[in-house]
């Protein structure tokens, strides 16, 4: 079932154009990976799903993305409502300088989804948990969450993301910055995450998409190139560009 | 190696040597200044911070003072008449001195000797009826003839003290009778026309008050203009231009500030002349493109990160602003208040436009007293002939430095605690 159809989606800066026509189905509960080189648009189009665009003033995007039948794309949208259920994970871990139970307890406090302080325990601690985090950092929640390790902060951010139970978390590269066995821990978290929520993730490793995702597209110069199962991306590819890419022999 | 690159090589050290050397003969010069301009101010000013007395006694005798009654009450005390006891005081220095020429003895103390005699008995009213000792501040000539500023070897006529004031003088102090003490005065006391009696009480406080005024009116001005100005307003043509503005306005001659608040402060809204109040506002229209400046430059240094981290929480524009840009812009902020607000406090140019020149010989107690302020007392006290009054110039500007440099530190503190605190 898709959880996000997006139909001829053009991005421009000012005069130049970043996508051209891209129309993709994401399905639910799935992980879906976009690749390909730097500067093709894929980061482009994961912000268009959360709006994050709407920050650049000179950014102008057209066409259709629908969430549930919500159109994305409009100025009607509430933003916040939309970030509410659309959590996003970046390239460089960016907890806040506070506290690790503030860093968590930011969505849900703005929000309006605890109702007590317990609530909030409850919500920080299975947020934590879920991220994979709670062990580590259980008796230091009052510590600044900047004082963690780089894959420490990339799991805070990703407890942070999920604290407010999003159906959708955008993760643009979020591995780009740590260590293999950080790495590791993120992707094993990945799997976890899928069974509740969808992920579209951004990745430059082309074996973390295989290992990830169920389904891959691969972007170049601005324009989805192949869409499709994992497994037929990188073993039988219809494109040649895709399989030029894939076999390391451009980008 | 070949010669060529051995060559290049020796010529690249040689260059980052005498770079070096530069650095170090600008930082030695730098240096050199700042303590010949300290030792001048401290070699001239010390002396400031020391009081000369001359002590003697007095007899409060009750015919003297016109006093009838038998145990006269407080009244009686206030009222009486002190002329008397209080000259005798000094002409009992030298019984031998013939009428006419007594001046010369009451010269040698400052002219509110007669309150000094009145205020020592009303502290201690059982001196009625005796003879007791007295200090009483000598006159800003016998102070610095004390202190020995005052050549001694240039003729008479040119002296502000004749010989016969040196020989009293002389002898009063081989008898240990001239004292010299901690100059508490110059703390408590308002501007005075004599060098004795003046103080800074008047022209620290209308500083104080000055300041504050001016941190009232222009941080959270500046602060929401930045806070606007950086986060909210379309980047345009107009906002450029308001940019362009506030810059100028940072550049603008601190006399056009006081022109504006003679022409519209006081000329306009009537707020009363000579106060804190019109000084503290003037000043703020100064130190508010500093403040400007300073808030944008600190909310600019904020991550973009922690921005798209709030914005992708669902915060709002205003949530992450208030939450999070805010808060991490505050130290740098600050400090650049407090360094906006050193600048205000050397001010003098706009504060003499707005009439805080004027002879203030009264302490005020709030913003709507008429006040000087350090730096125009300063500068009022350059322009007096008295030779008691460069010393008070030299201690002013003491003060003044001491008051600069306990902000600057404040600034410092704020900086390094909220940093602390967020990173």
């Amino acid at each position: 079932m898709s959880k996000i159809i997006a139909e001829n989606v053009n991005v421009y800066y000012g005069s130049k154009q970043a996508l051209f026509d891209v129309s993709i189905n994401i399905a639910e509960k799935e992980v879906t990976a976009l690749i390909g080189p730097s500067g093709c648009g894929k980061s482009t189009f994961l912000r268009c799903l959360n709006r994050m665009n709407d920050v650049i003033d000179i950014c102008r995007v057209e066409g259709s993305i629908k969430m549930d039948d919500l159109e994305l794309n409009s100025r009607q949208l509430d933003v916040v409502r939309l970030r509410e259920n659309v959590g996003m994970v970046f390239q460089k871990p960016n907890p806040f300088p506070k506290t690790i139970y503030e860093n968590v307890a930011y969505g849900p406090t703005i929000h309006g989804i605890a109702q007590s302080k317990e609530e909030m325990d409850q919500i920080v601690e299975t947020s934590l948990k879920k991220a994979a985090l709670w062990n580590e950092v259980k008796d230091r929640l009052n510590e600044v969450g900047t004082g963690l390790s780089g894959g420490q902060q990339q799991r805070l951010c990703i407890a942070r993301a999920i604290s407010v139970s999003p159906e959708v978390i955008l993760m643009d590269e979020p591995c780009s910055a740590l260590d293999p066995i950080a790495t590791a821990q993120i992707e094993e978290l990945i799997d976890d995450l899928k069974k509740e929520v969808t992920i579209v993730i951004v990745t430059h490793s082309m074996s973390q998409a295989a290992r990830v995702s169920q389904k891959t597209g691969f972007f170049h110069l601005g324009k989805l190139i192949e869409f499709g199962p994992t497994d037929k991306i990188f073993k039988n590819p219809d494109n040649q560009q895709t399989q030029d890419y894939i076999t390391g022999r451009f980008g | 190696m070949n010669s060529f690159k051995k060559n290049l090589l020796k010529k690249r050290y040689i260059a980052e040597r005498r770079f070096q050397w530069y650095g170090k003969i600008a930082i030695g010069l730098a240096l050199t200044f700042l303590a010949v301009f300290m030792f001048q101010i401290f070699s001239k000013g010390y002396s400031a911070f020391q009081k000369t007395w001359i002590l003697t006694e007095v007899h409060y005798d009750k015919e003297l003072l016109l006093i009838d009654a038998e145990s006269p009450s407080k009244d009686d005390l206030e009222n009486a008449d002190y002329y008397d006891v209080a000259y005798k005081a000094m002409t009992s220095l030298d019984p031998g001195l013939p009428e006419e020429e007594d001046r010369q003895l009451i010269q040698m103390v400052s002219y509110k000797y007669e309150t000094e005699v009145k205020d020592l008995l009303l502290k201690n009213p059982d001196y009625l009826g005796k003879i007791v000792p007295i200090k009483l501040t000598a006159s800003d000539d016998v102070d610095q003839v004390h202190k020995g500023n005052y050549p001694r070897d240039i003729p008479e006529e040119n002296r502000r003290v004749n010989d016969y004031q040196l020989q009293i003088y002389d002898m009063l102090n081989e008898r240990g009778d001239i004292l010299s003490e901690f100059n508490i005065s110059f703390f408590t006391s308002p501007d005075s026309r004599e060098a004795e009696l003046a103080g800074i009480a008047s022209s620290f406080m209308g500083t104080v008050f000055s300041i504050l005024v001016c941190l009232a009116f222009s941080f959270p001005v500046a602060v929401l203009a930045a806070i606007y100005l950086e986060e909210f307003a379309p980047k345009n043509k107009f906002t450029d231009f308001i940019e362009v503005n506030i810059n100028n306005l940072a550049a603008v001659p601190s006399i056009v500030f006081g022109l504006l608040g003679l022409g519209v402060l006081l000329a306009v809204f009537n707020l009363p002349r000579s106060t804190p109040l019109v000084g503290g506002i003037t000043l703020s229209l100064m130190t508010l493109p500093t403040i400007i400046i300073a808030a944008r430059a600190s909310l600019k240094a904020v991550p973009p990160s922690i921005r798209e981290a709030a914005l992708a929480m669902g915060a709002s524009n205003m949530q992450t602003t208030m939450h999070h840009t805010v808060p991490l812009s505050m130290p740098g902020t600050l400090s650049g208040t407090i360094i906006g607000l050193a600048q205000a406090l050397g001010e003098t140019a706009p504060l003499i436009l707005i009439g805080m020149v004027a002879f203030v010989n009264t302490i005020p107690g709030t913003p709507v007293d008429p006040a000087a302020s350090l730096p125009v007392q300063i500068y009022i006290w350059s322009e007096s002939a008295e030779r008691g009054f460069v010393e008070k110039v030299s201690a002013c500007i003491m003060v003044l430095l001491a008051f600069l440099i306990l902000m600057n530190l404040a600034a410092q503190i704020v900086r390094h605690k909220f940093e602390k605190k967020w990173s």
